[in-house]
């Protein structure tokens, strides 16, 4: 990559004001927010209700609990199910949600430990698609890391990857 | 599995032990920059998961990083950061001419800062298999530009599979009394972090 991609990439991705979902953290924010996340072969799952301008963001790190303690977000089937809960507090119930999934990168060019991130979208696909919730967007995989940003306004999901133009799904 | 726990005595071993590490790592960049280059032990964090990206400066920074693997049953990865203009400043250093300012990193500059990172992993993984007494097996340096919080969650990646707090030592480096915004993790992964705790108790 040349310097003056990376140059301008980082005067595009300037550090952002708003709280960064960390790893295994899932987040809900309402219109005029926005929230965020950076990811490399984790997964973001966006839960979007259009009407009620209402959106979530869980950084989902591992396909599956197997029983195991840990946050909420860290699993991708106890993540969906906490999202959901959270979401059907502020009256955004799973019938008027759409899905976007994006991350999952094998980072370091496949040569890294644990390149999670294809199971981790197949397993929110899979249930996803089990509660009906339908996936509008996907923006999955390529070799590096994405800084992501929901807009609860609009329900787009910003993408910013080095080197590359921002993409909107 | 379960995850090795750290008390505060455990704590206080893996710090001496990441200090010997870092001032052997430390001693080969000084020889390798000419005497111009050191580094010293900042923190040996164990933190939760999620504080990962936010507890370091390289969260959403976008830096030239250099990784290393450790392959085999004992596994991590040690990761070199920069910034764009450090990166620069350290290649042009061990090239012996001025910061490049054109568009591409040449060959030349890329297989400096790799090699750097060589000399710090391979420092590092001297300190730790004397200590434990068994052979670890650094990958070829990989060379990338990326969000510095994507890399280091890859590389906590092993240790998140198994528990929900993650062990991380981070250093800082100097050119002579200036502080550089330069940055080594490393980052063990479950087995050898089990390995080295067992060393550890052991050894009390």
């Amino acid at each position: 990559m040349s310097s003056a991609v990376a140059q301008t990439n980082t005067q595009k991705t300037a550090r952002k004001t708003e709280p960064l979902v960390g790893m295994g953290q899932t987040t809900v924010v309402t219109k005029p927010e926005t929230t965020r996340a950076v990811l490399g072969s984790c997964v973001g799952l966006v839960l979007y209700h259009k009407r009620l301008g209402i959106g979530g963001l869980a950084h989902v790190v591992l396909p599956a609990s197997e029983g195991r303690d840990g946050l909420p977000g860290k699993f991708a089937d106890t993540a969906l199910p906490h999202m959901l809960q959270s979401l059907a507090k502020l009256q955004a119930h799973s019938s008027g949600l759409v899905a976007k999934l994006t991350g999952g990168a094998n980072m370091f060019g496949g040569n890294g430990p644990i390149q999670i991130g294809d199971s981790n979208a197949a397993a929110l696909r899979a249930a996803l698609n089990e509660l009906k919730i339908p996936i509008v967007a996907e923006h999955l995989g390529g070799s590096k890391g994405r800084r992501v940003t929901l807009d609860a306004a609009t329900g787009e999901v910003e993408i910013e990857i080095a080197g590359e133009e921002t993409t909107t799904i | 599995m379960n995850a090795p726990t750290t008390n505060d005595r455990t704590q206080a071993l893996l710090h001496e032990l990441f200090a010997k590490a870092t001032n052997t790592a430390s001693e080969s960049l000084h020889g390798w920059t000419s005497g111009q280059i050191t580094l010293t032990l900042d923190e040996v964090h164990e933190l939760p998961l999620e504080e990962v990206s936010a507890q370091f400066a390289a969260d959403e920074d976008m830096l030239t990083i250099i990784v290393l693997t450790l392959q085999g049953e004992l596994g991590g990865q040690i990761i070199l950061t920069f910034d764009n203009e450090n990166g620069r400043e350290l290649a042009a250093t061990l090239l012996n001419r001025t910061p490049s300012e054109g568009d591409e990193w040449a060959p030349l500059e890329i297989s400096a800062l790799k090699e750097t990172g060589n000399i710090l992993a391979c420092a590092y993984v001297h300190s730790i298999s004397d200590l434990i007494g068994q052979k670890l097996v650094p990958s070829p340096p990989h060379f990338v530009q990326d969000f510095g919080a994507s890399v280091l969650q890859q590389a906590v990646m092993a240790q998140a599979m198994v528990c929900d707090r993650i062990l991380v030592g981070s250093t800082s480096f100097q050119r002579g009394e200036t502080e550089l915004n330069w940055r080594v993790f490393f980052v063990p992964d479950h087995n050898l972090l089990s390995e080295i705790h067992t060393t550890l108790e052991a050894a009390t």
